[in-house]
């Protein structure tokens, strides 16, 4: 018996082919298995078609399933469990049409530190997405739309895109682990500079970008292969931890003569520590990133599974700031899901300076728009339900590097939307700050806010509606 | 090549001064058109930072970190020994450093050459995107990790997970490697890339006699996702 265990195992198979292994026998075409609409709707609450397809999905491929757009974690928060409260018998409000609302926000007012800090006319920007990620017309037109109306655009991740340079009167460049196409000149050319840890999306990993979309001016700006699937580092080359990038920090003021403003952004895991850690290393401002937030391409279970939700990520942060002093010195931008001026106005209430919209971005651009049905088709989607940013087949020119694809953004009409959306957005947040009887958006807080669930007041110290006491532990 | 000779170099003190201080000293003088010597050095960081092409600095000691980081063109000599990341994002230029290093030389530089005549530290090279890190001695673990483009160029061998998860670019090392990083693999260097490099380090004055050379590159199983690379995925 003991003889037995002692011989060699073998895998006792030839290697199956594909189409078996993908459940070609017996299928039907155009329905393969792994693709949520081949299934029926079942009864489990467990075993759901999703969860079955996922799983025939991972046993085809043997790794995980990656994607973009973002977390279709439905059990995840969302703003709209927090409403205003707005001025009645306590408080006075402001006329909505008559009086006026200050929307200005100021990043990075450190004298002696930061000798130009951004000055913006509305709470909102652009977020950081990449050109790679995002076509460079969409790059463009982000740039155009947003300093239209006197806001900023982000340069991602991959360097500094001529196109963007020129469409954003105000522009932040990004310094990802990476490190792609990091040069001198782009440096002292932004209007502030960006270091990454992290995003929202997928805390704790670096940057994903498939071989689809790298294309041959994308690599020539990464410095890569044409067509590899780009998996960036997370580390950065060359500081560790918070204290070496203290120094760095300095590096960065250095090389840019103390001009601009430092940025750091952060994935929302563990805010309380992290945004203190942050503030202590030096930064002007930090960008707190929730686990909505949106991405070109991820592991799927990173988006599903890290990361905490935005909602709860500012309060910790905003405490943050002020339990280590530095509430006046260093700016808070939250971002992660942010949809409208009514999640706007919540997210400065509950203790941010302004916020960054990255996926909402892109939906003005056209993302999402029932236009090119046959292109979404062919990605077997639909209008409204696309989250294929990954395949660089974006149906609307969006997310791609497809040159007749990305043609389909007219960069005049997309700006316009982009711009008309800030606007609206801007003219959402004052309308709320001004039934609050605030004269400056940035003078909502929480007590303007009521939550409407238990889990909304747990995760964010806001009362709860009515009983006006928050969730105590 | 960065000189040592002292005859009219601007003496800049470093000492305890604000680095902000030192560092407009320095520009102040490279505008003028001086060379510098940097004296009292005390291993302080983030000396000599993006400097363009007229510059030409002496630093008599040891610096800190990011000396010469996003270095544009500056000729740079360190008579002693440097910190973290030393020519860090260079775009083109040259820095010499007399002493060690330690980690991340030359982290993300695109172009130029940096030549360390001691040993260097970990994850030397790493990210590089561009240009030629010699190094006299030998390099730390994790050199060359997911370098891009460019060469390092190690002459007392190097130590474990030597060009670990190249993208591209070359670790040449004469001498014993301490182990190769996942998705690597040693080949045989041409004849031309041979005398290239060797032609490198002769204008350094490292002519050698016939050295034993091993080329590590990327062997680019870890390029695309596929499946079948999984047990090499999970090593990392």
């Amino acid at each position: 018996m003991a003889d037995d265990l002692k011989t060699p195992w073998e895998y006792p198979f030839e290697s199956a082919t594909e189409e078996l292994i993908g459940f070609a026998d017996g299928a039907i075409d155009g329905r393969p298995a792994g693709i949520p609409s081949s299934y029926d709707r079942g009864g489990s609450i467990r075993w759901t078609p999703e969860s079955i397809s996922e799983i025939h999905a991972l046993s085809q491929l043997g790794r995980y399933q990656i994607r973009g757009f973002n977390t279709f974690n439905k059990s995840f928060p969302t703003l709209d469990d927090l409403v205003f409260v707005p001025a009645t018998m306590t408080r006075l409000p402001l006329e909505g049409y008559r009086e006026s609302c200050d929307t200005r926000t100021v990043l990075g007012d450190r004298p002696g530190l930061v000798e130009q800090p951004l000055e913006l006319d509305i709470p909102i920007y652009i977020a950081s997405m990449s050109f790679g990620a995002l076509s460079a017309p969409a790059k463009a037109a982000l740039g155009y739309g947003a300093s239209k109306v006197g806001s900023m655009t982000c340069t991602g991740e991959g360097g500094m895109l001529e196109d963007e340079r020129r469409a954003s009167r105000t522009l932040v460049y990004q310094m990802t682990p990476s490190r792609y196409m990091l040069d001198l000149e782009h440096l002292r050319k932004a209007n502030a500079i960006e270091l990454v840890v992290g995003q929202g999306a997928k805390p704790g990993t670096g940057g994903l970008l498939l071989g689809m979309k790298v294309s041959d001016r994308v690599a020539d700006m990464r410095s890569l292969p044409t067509g590899v699937d780009q998996r960036s580092t997370v580390r950065h080359p060359d500081f560790l931890g918070a204290d070496d990038m203290q120094i760095k920090i300095e590096e960065l003021r250095e090389a840019t003569d103390y001009q601009v403003p430092i940025f750091l952004k952060m994935g929302a895991t563990r805010p309380r520590w992290d945004v203190a850690i942050a503030a202590k290393a030096g930064v002007d401002v930090i960008v707190v990133d929730g686990a909505e937030g949106g991405t070109g391409a991820s592991p799927e279970l990173l988006m599903d599974h890290t990361g905490i939700p935005t909602m709860s990520a500012i309060p910790a942060a905003r405490e943050a700031l002020e339990d280590c002093g530095k509430a006046d010195e260093v700016k808070l931008v939250a971002a992660g899901g942010i949809r409208s001026g009514a999640d706007a106005a919540k997210c400065l209430a509950l203790g941010a300076d302004a916020v960054m919209v990255g996926l909402g971005s892109m939906i003005a651009l056209g993302c999402n728009s029932p236009r090119y049905l046959e292109s979404y088709q062919t990605l077997g989607t639909s209008p409204g339900r696309c989250h294929h940013c990954h395949t660089g087949l974006c149906p609307v020119g969006v997310a791609t590097q497809d040159p007749e694809l990305e043609s389909r953004v007219d960069v005049a009409a997309a700006s316009e939307r982009v711009a008309r959306y800030l606007t609206a957005m801007t003219m959402e947040i004052s309308l709320l700050a001004k039934s609050c009887g605030k004269s400056s958006v940035h003078n909502l807080e929480k007590e303007d806010l009521r939550a409407l669930s238990t889990e909304a007041s747990a995760f964010t110290g806001v009362k709860m509606a009515g009983i006006d006491k928050p969730f105590t532990w | 090549m960065g000189s040592k000779d002292m005859t009219n170099r601007v003496e800049i003190a470093a000492g305890d001064r604000p680095v902000k201080e030192i560092n407009r000293d320095i520009r102040s003088q490279v505008q003028a058109g001086k060379p510098i010597v940097v004296t009292n050095t005390m291993s302080r960081h983030n000396l000599g930072v993006g400097l363009p092409a007229s510059a030409d600095i002496l630093f008599e000691g040891s610096v800190g970190y990011y000396c010469g980081g996003l270095n544009d063109g500056a000729r740079i000599h360190v008579t002693r020994d440097c910190g973290w990341g030393v020519g860090e994002a260079m775009a083109t230029g040259d820095i010499t450093i007399d002493g060690y290093a330690g980690m991340s030389v030359g982290a993300s530089m695109r172009g130029g050459t940096i030549h360390v005549k001691g040993d260097a530290g970990p994850r030397c090279g790493v990210a590089m995107k561009g240009g030629d890190i010699i190094v006299e001695g030998t390099i730390g673990y994790l050199s060359g990790f997911m370098a891009h483009a460019g060469r390092i160029i190690a002459l007392g061998g190097a130590n474990d997970a030597a060009a670990d998860s190249l993208w591209g670019g070359e670790v040449w090392v004469a001498g014993p490697i301490g182990s190769l990083g996942v998705d690597s693999k040693i080949i045989e260097p041409a004849p031309t890339e041979v005398a290239s490099v060797e032609k490198l380090l002769a204008q350094r004055g490292l002519d050698g006699p016939g050295r034993d050379w091993q080329k590590i590159v990327s062997a680019q199983r870890l390029w695309h996702f596929e499946s079948r690379d999984a047990r090499a995925w999970l090593m990392i």
